[in-house]
């Protein structure tokens, strides 16, 4: 048979559960104890979905605070806990409650919450994504999740989230990446951002620089970090137009894209600037270091 | 907004579902007589057939009589959008009961249709939707994308073409400097969207007109659930005549072209303009009306121009 969970699920809960144990009071813990035992054998679907939605009442929704902003779930798979909010972490945890056997059942249950979800049910469904069962399962919901004009639910996607870089078709991580640009998102916070670049997200990246220069607007400089790899002789042009920019982070990004490429013309505008390329060469200036700049 | 005083506006593309009758009223006060709301996806999608039902049931009813309280002709164009497009069990259900809605009056199109992720679902019911615009005489009103627009303009219109359909048809939506000469050049009406922050300013507009001229050109606000401005045709119709441009230019994409367009429906007379102006305040819908008496028309002395 098929394994419901590519991490190890009780490891898992039991590494949430700790950090629940650490932030709750007395009272939402005996609740949470209570609504373990009343979803029943076999499980309750009304109680599960009841019992998900009514999180924050009992937990409250005070910011958790801990030592790593995530947690290791499997080798490789950092889940991202920074600046959650309790109820959302019993939530999250609380998906691992529902029995996985038998895909079908799992998945309507699962898919009857993001139907009937409210904003915060929605972030922290998409932000479980890399945590659910059956992960070819989600593929269509994550881009349903791009599709979403609510920014916390964008995020939850987007941001630290490690499913949509592992699962999504080339088209649909571009939309993903394209919409985070579009909706100016902290970019550097996508997982697997440099390892899915790819030759056909430059070009739409390209076209869209141009077509903000065109309405006299200002072109994201992390837009260039997915351009680098990728330099031809047909977007240089653009390349060189942000190296002479007079906004200093922007030529930042012009060097940065300008090291990551293997276009010879490139690696020579980089060498016009010994300032520029020593800075790259001693990781004094990294993609990180523009990120922390324009935020 | 002195300067335009007595101009009468046509706005192609406004979803006044998701607009206020303060919006209603600073509409009827600034010279736009009618209107035109294309179906769109409400901000959030929805699960069930029945609520695109009810959606399309309320742009022929009650927001036309919503509209009419105001003094202003509403049609409306039907279709299936391109987000909800990609749930596809929704979609097939949401297909079997577009038709009927399309033969409707007032019905001056199929739209908002075409890309937004360009998925192949979305092609899929574009594509359909096309032929069903094509069966009914009707014009299509294209949505194209944010993201990749000059390659989601160039398909939306090769596609078009490959279903026979003629460009005089196809009014190509929310262009900009980017994707206009090619539109225009393959004979498709170009359709500007001025909208705050993500799509054009009117001040591009304007240097737009100076230089395409105003042959199938036409402006719409596209105001929504969003930041948007329902006098965004109006406005723009100002900012031109400030900046020198032919009355007869700001005619013509303000309000002719645009009616030129969706007449082609055969469902737009224009001298229903004039006879939706005799309000009638005890006129009720389904028992309920919209004034309550006493209202007084907002009054807006922000600046003409929107960025």
């Amino acid at each position: 048979m098929e394994q419901a969970y590519y991490h190890d699920r009780n490891n898992t809960e039991a590494l949430l559960f700790d950090i629940i144990r650490q932030h709750s009071t007395e009272q939402a813990l005996t609740w949470i104890a209570q609504q373990q035992e009343k979803l029943g054998e076999p499980v309750s679907v009304q109680r599960f979905n009841l019992t998900f939605t009514a999180i924050p009442r009992f937990t409250g929704r005070q910011v958790i605070s801990t030592d790593t902003p995530f947690i290791e779930v499997a080798p490789d798979m950092p889940f991202f806990i920074q600046g959650y909010t309790l109820d959302k972490l019993v939530r999250v945890w609380w998906l691992l409650q529902l029995p996985a056997a038998d895909r079908e059942l799992y998945v309507k249950v699962i898919e009857g919450l993001f139907d009937a979800a409210d904003m915060n049910e929605q972030a922290a469904l998409y932000s479980a994504l890399p945590l659910l069962a059956w992960p070819d399962a989600w593929v269509f919901r994550t881009t349903e999740g791009v599709r979403s004009n609510i920014g916390p639910v964008q995020e939850a996607v987007m941001l630290h989230n490690v499913y949509p870089s592992r699962h999504l078709e080339e088209p649909a991580w571009n939309q993903l990446v394209m919409k985070a640009f579009f909706t100016d998102k902290p970019i550097h916070l996508i997982a697997g951002l440099d390892e899915r670049a790819n030759r056909q997200l430059a070009a739409i990246l390209t076209d869209y620089a141009h077509e903000r220069w065109a309405a006299g607007r200002k072109v994201h400089p992390l837009l260039w970090r997915l351009v680098g790899p990728f330099i031809t002789e047909d977007n240089f042009a653009d390349i060189q137009r942000v190296w002479h920019s007079e906004v200093n982070v922007e030529r930042d990004a012009a060097a940065l894209a300008c090291a990551s490429s293997t276009y010879g013309p490139a690696q020579a505008l980089l060498a016009q600037s010994a300032t520029l390329e020593a800075e790259v060469a001693s990781h004094r200036l990294t993609w990180e270091t523009v990120a922390a700049r324009i935020a | 907004m002195e300067r335009i005083k007595g101009m009468r506006f046509f706005d192609p593309h406004i979803h006044m579902t998701s607009r206020t009758t303060d919006d209603y009223q600073a509409l009827a006060d600034a010279g736009v007589v009618a209107i035109i709301e294309p179906a769109f996806w409400l901000g959030q999608p929805r699960t069930g057939v029945d609520t695109f039902r009810d959606y399309f049931n309320s742009l022929i009813g009650w927001e036309r009589f919503r509209s009419s309280q105001f003094g202003i002709k509403h049609y409306c164009t039907i279709g299936l959008n391109s987000k909800e497009a990609n749930n596809e069990r929704l979609a097939e259900a949401v297909m079997e009961i577009l038709p009927s809605f399309l033969y409707k009056e007032g019905v001056v199109g199929v739209g908002e249709i075409g890309f937004d992720d360009q998925t192949p679902a979305e092609e899929k019911y574009y594509r359909a939707q096309l032929e069903l615009a094509k069966e009914a005489g009707l014009p299509v009103q294209i949505h194209t994308p944010h993201r990749d627009k000059k390659k989601g303009t160039q398909r939306s219109m090769d596609i078009a073409l490959e279903h026979g359909l003629d460009p005089r048809m196809i009014i190509v939506d929310h262009n900009n400097e980017e994707t206009v000469k090619e539109v225009l050049d393959r004979g498709f009406w170009a359709a500007f969207t001025i909208y705050p922050f993500t799509k054009m300013g009117n001040e591009r507009m304007v240097e737009i007109v100076k230089q395409y001229g105003s042959e199938r050109i036409m402006v719409n606000s596209a105001a929504d659930w969003g930041i948007s401005d329902p006098l965004a045709v109006p406005k723009t119709a100002a900012l031109m005549h400030e900046s020198g441009i032919d009355l007869n230019d700001i005619h013509l994409v303000t309000f002719r072209n645009a009616i030129a367009a969706f007449a082609q429906s055969g469902q737009i007379d224009e001298a229903d303009f004039d006879t939706v102006k005799d309000i009638d305040q005890s006129l009720k819908f389904n028992g309920s009306t919209v004034l309550r008496g006493g209202q007084q028309p907002r009054i807006d002395k922000q600046s003409n121009i929107i960025r």
